[in-house]
């Protein structure tokens, strides 16, 4: 159900009107949001971020849920970054006392090895993952989206209860 | 196509979404805080931490904390502590930077000891310290009054272990190698080719002129021959008689190896202590080793949590379906520790649980407890003083080398019963006083914990009394006439190579007792011993000293002295000719 509902909203969503930049950052903000431990408070600038910004949101939620998953194998490695920049990189460690002491900031667990791995590690992906979905969608549109439109498969989905739903949060142009 | 940067008309639903989240936090912080404050008690203590309702009210920095009960981390069915209400007066500037600062905490209704329905250790979760406090216990040997079932019981006599049969077959190899030298320096003596030569130019001589001078020159090398032949037969039995002289001492040396296997066997044997440190170190050893693996293992999550220094330090990140990681904490120099506690005053109640003295009510003070001690800059002290009982405590991480140092006395209270390992008997001391005190410095540790009282009870375990040897009948006899009770033990060493010594009044009375019984007893373990070694050791002994034997008692020795008898004869008759020739006038031997 999960993964048909997860079908269901890519495929609406690159038939929406957004462009594919649009559409390309969202996913990669919802990426962010897949890759790092949801509960910490950086999470919320990027959900902020989703909302007032003029991404797509739905893409911010196919990101998200696409990329759950890759976060929870990557564990280990976000691990070892964050091992790597906290605790192996002396030339870091007044940047992170100064972090770690500072109002606020403590808050968004940054001194955790995973958040931190994660974070970095989302960060860097961020602009090749906005430039290849943002090619991606474009070929997309280009070639095979005329015809997924005249599929059954698609005419189903859009006229599920779930569409107009997702018209309440489409991007705009 | 231009595209907005900003969606405005998200905004307010992002207000919106704002403020529902402060609503949301409004009406679960308590929820919350009470979660968090459980989770991150349970896995300092390494047992549950159940609260029953937490109030925050930050704006006044006040916290309350309603019906705490922490469980115990030794005992299944028993808390640590619980406390009716605990208050603290929080400064609210350093929970901005997650720090928790508390200037003042009052705790009122703090009763220990009380039992809980389930058993509330976690083991695991307080980062093994548990684990590494059982596996120091465990270190530690305490003797078993083994006396005490009636039987002293032998380990299994591992063979190889045993120094006879390797001997034996060394001394096998020995005289098989020497017989096969003798044999191979016989044949190569010639003898009896010797001796038919001789024998010949014996013959030949008979006939002989004695002016055939060819004739006698060769009778003179036949018998050089005689004589260099004999000298090796000479060489030869030196040899023999030394080589045999040899092996018969390895066969005697194989009694003195038996007598060490006897003494490693004997080592097998579970005997019992006798000397009366070691009758205390059974009867209260493992009582006194659990007193002070608990008090160790405070010490050892003060040095956990409260480390010494400003250097990072990494600790296990919070539970979650992600991977928790490692959460580090980076303390600098002039800021606020991670958590503070400045200073508590607490109510507590003590008194044993179910016993007919009430309980009484005490007041303590506890200051300086933080997760950065270098920061703060003083130790962690908690005291506590009332008519009978003392209690002071002094946590000093502020230096690289941590010194803990706590004791405490309580004296009027009824104390609780003591076990008896290996004993089917109950000591219940009633009231008494029972002191503990622990010092460590560094990996050096000190502790002594004491039990004395004037009114003691002996209880025998009914369930067992149709297991009962007259040995525990002895020492039921012994101890059921003593009234009075004087427990000391003392820990001393390093952390990881302790020594513990326990003694107690009835020590000298149990020794003497048990010493005039285990005579019979120990006789007999002892001959099961020798009995086990011989059955291992005597098919490898008795075919190498009848090898010896023979090797001694004649075949070698008896072809040399034929062969030796042979020459001689020879020689004699060679040198006798040759004398009745030599006696010719006007002949000289050349």
């Amino acid at each position: 159900m999960l993964l048909l509902k997860l079908i269901q909203s890519l495929i609406k969503t690159l038939h929406s009107e957004g462009t594919p930049g649009q559409l390309a950052a969202g996913l990669a903000l919802g990426a962010i949001l897949g890759l790092t431990p949801l509960w910490n408070l950086h999470n919320a600038v990027v959900l902020a971020l989703v909302i007032v910004l003029n991404v797509s949101f739905p893409a911010a939620m196919v990101g998200w849920a696409l990329f759950v998953p890759v976060g929870f194998l990557l564990d280990p490695a976000f691990d070892w970054i964050g091992r790597t920049l906290l605790l192996e990189t002396p030339a870091l460690r007044p940047l992170w006392t100064a972090l770690y002491n500072a109002p606020v900031v403590p808050f968004t667990s940054f001194n955790n090895t995973i958040v931190l791995g994660s974070l970095v590690f989302a960060t860097v992906l961020w602009l090749p993952l906005f430039f290849a979905s943002r090619w991606g969608v474009a070929r997309y549109r280009a070639t095979v989206a005329e015809r997924v439109k005249r599929s059954a498969l698609y005419r189903t989905v859009v006229a599920s209860k779930l569409y107009n739903l997702y018209r309440l949060f489409r991007s705009e142009p | 196509m231009h595209v907005a940067l900003f969606r405005w008309k998200a905004v307010v639903p992002l207000l919106l979404l704002g403020v529902a989240g402060i609503g949301f936090w409004l009406v679960f912080a308590d929820r919350i805080a009470r979660r968090t404050a459980q989770s991150v008690g349970t896995t300092l203590v390494g047992a549950e931490v159940e609260i029953e309702r937490v109030h925050l009210d930050l704006p006044h920095g006040r916290v309350e904390i309603h019906g705490l009960t922490v469980a115990s981390p030794f005992e299944a069915l028993q808390n640590l502590l619980q406390a009716d209400v605990l208050v603290a007066d929080i400064d609210p500037v350093p929970l901005l930077e997650k720090k928790v600062v508390i200037d003042r905490l009052t705790a009122t209704g703090l009763r220990f000891g009380t039992p809980r329905n389930t058993d509330g250790r976690t083991g695991g979760q307080a980062d093994g310290v548990m684990g590494q406090m059982q596996r120091w216990a465990a270190q530690l040997e305490v003797p078993s009054l083994q006396l005490a079932t009636g039987k002293i019981s032998i380990d299994r006599l591992d063979p190889a272990r045993l120094n006879t049969p390797r001997a034996a077959a060394a001394l096998a190899a020995r005289a098989d190698s020497a017989r096969q030298a003798w044999d191979l320096q016989l044949g190569g003596l010639n003898a009896a080719a010797i001796v038919d030569s001789a024998r010949r130019m014996v013959e030949r001589l008979r006939g002989a002129n004695a002016t055939d001078v060819k004739l006698l020159g060769d009778a003179r090398r036949a018998l050089g021959q005689l004589k260099q032949a004999q000298d090796h037969a000479t060489a030869l039995e030196r040899s023999v008689t030394s080589g045999l002289a040899a092996l018969q001492a390895g066969a005697a040396g194989l009694s003195d190896a038996r007598q060490r296997d006897y003494a490693i066997a004997r080592r097998l044997l579970k005997l019992p202590g006798l000397d009366a440190p070691d009758i205390g170190a059974a009867l209260f050893g493992s009582v006194a080793v659990d007193r002070f693996q608990r008090a160790l293992y405070w010490v050892e999550l003060g040095r956990r949590y409260m480390p010494p220094g400003l250097l990072p330090r990494a600790t296990p990140g919070p539970k979650r379906a992600r991977r928790a990681g490692a959460t580090v904490r980076f303390p600098r120099a002039h800021e606020e520790p991670a958590f503070l506690l400045r200073t508590a005053e607490l109510s507590l109640q003590l008194g044993a649980v179910g016993a007919a003295l009430p309980l009484r009510t005490y007041a303590a003070s506890v200051s300086g407890v933080t997760s950065d001690p270098a920061l703060y800059g003083r130790p962690a002290t908690a005291s506590a003083t009332a008519p009978g009982f003392r209690l002071g405590a002094l946590l000093d991480h502020v230096h690289p080398t941590p010194r803990d140092t706590a004791a405490a006395s309580l004296a009027g209270v009824a104390l609780p019963a003591l076990p008896l390992p290996s004993l089917p008997i109950r000591l219940e001391p009633g009231v008494g006083t029972v002191a503990l005190s622990v010092s460590v410095q560094g990996d050096q540790v000190r502790a002594r914990w004491t039990v004395q009282s004037d009114r003691v009870r002996w209880t025998r375990d009914s369930g067992s009394a149709a297991s009962r040897s007259p040995m525990d009948d002895l020492v039921w006899r012994v101890v059921s006439g003593i009234a009075a009770l004087d427990v000391s033990a003392n820990l001393t060493g390093s952390l990881a190579r302790p020594q513990l010594a326990v003694s107690s009044n009835l020590d000298r009375a149990l020794a003497e007792r048990l010493r005039a019984v285990a005579g019979a007893e120990l006789a007999l373990a002892d001959a099961r011993v020798r009995a086990q070694v011989d059955s291992l050791v005597d098919r490898h002994v008795a075919p190498v000293v009848a090898q010896v034997t023979a090797l001694g008692a004649g075949d070698v020795t008896r072809r040399l002295g034929g062969q030796r008898a042979q020459l001689d004869d020879a020689r004699k008759a060679l040198e006798q000719r040759l004398r009745e020739l030599t006696r010719l006038p006007g002949v000289r031997l050349p």
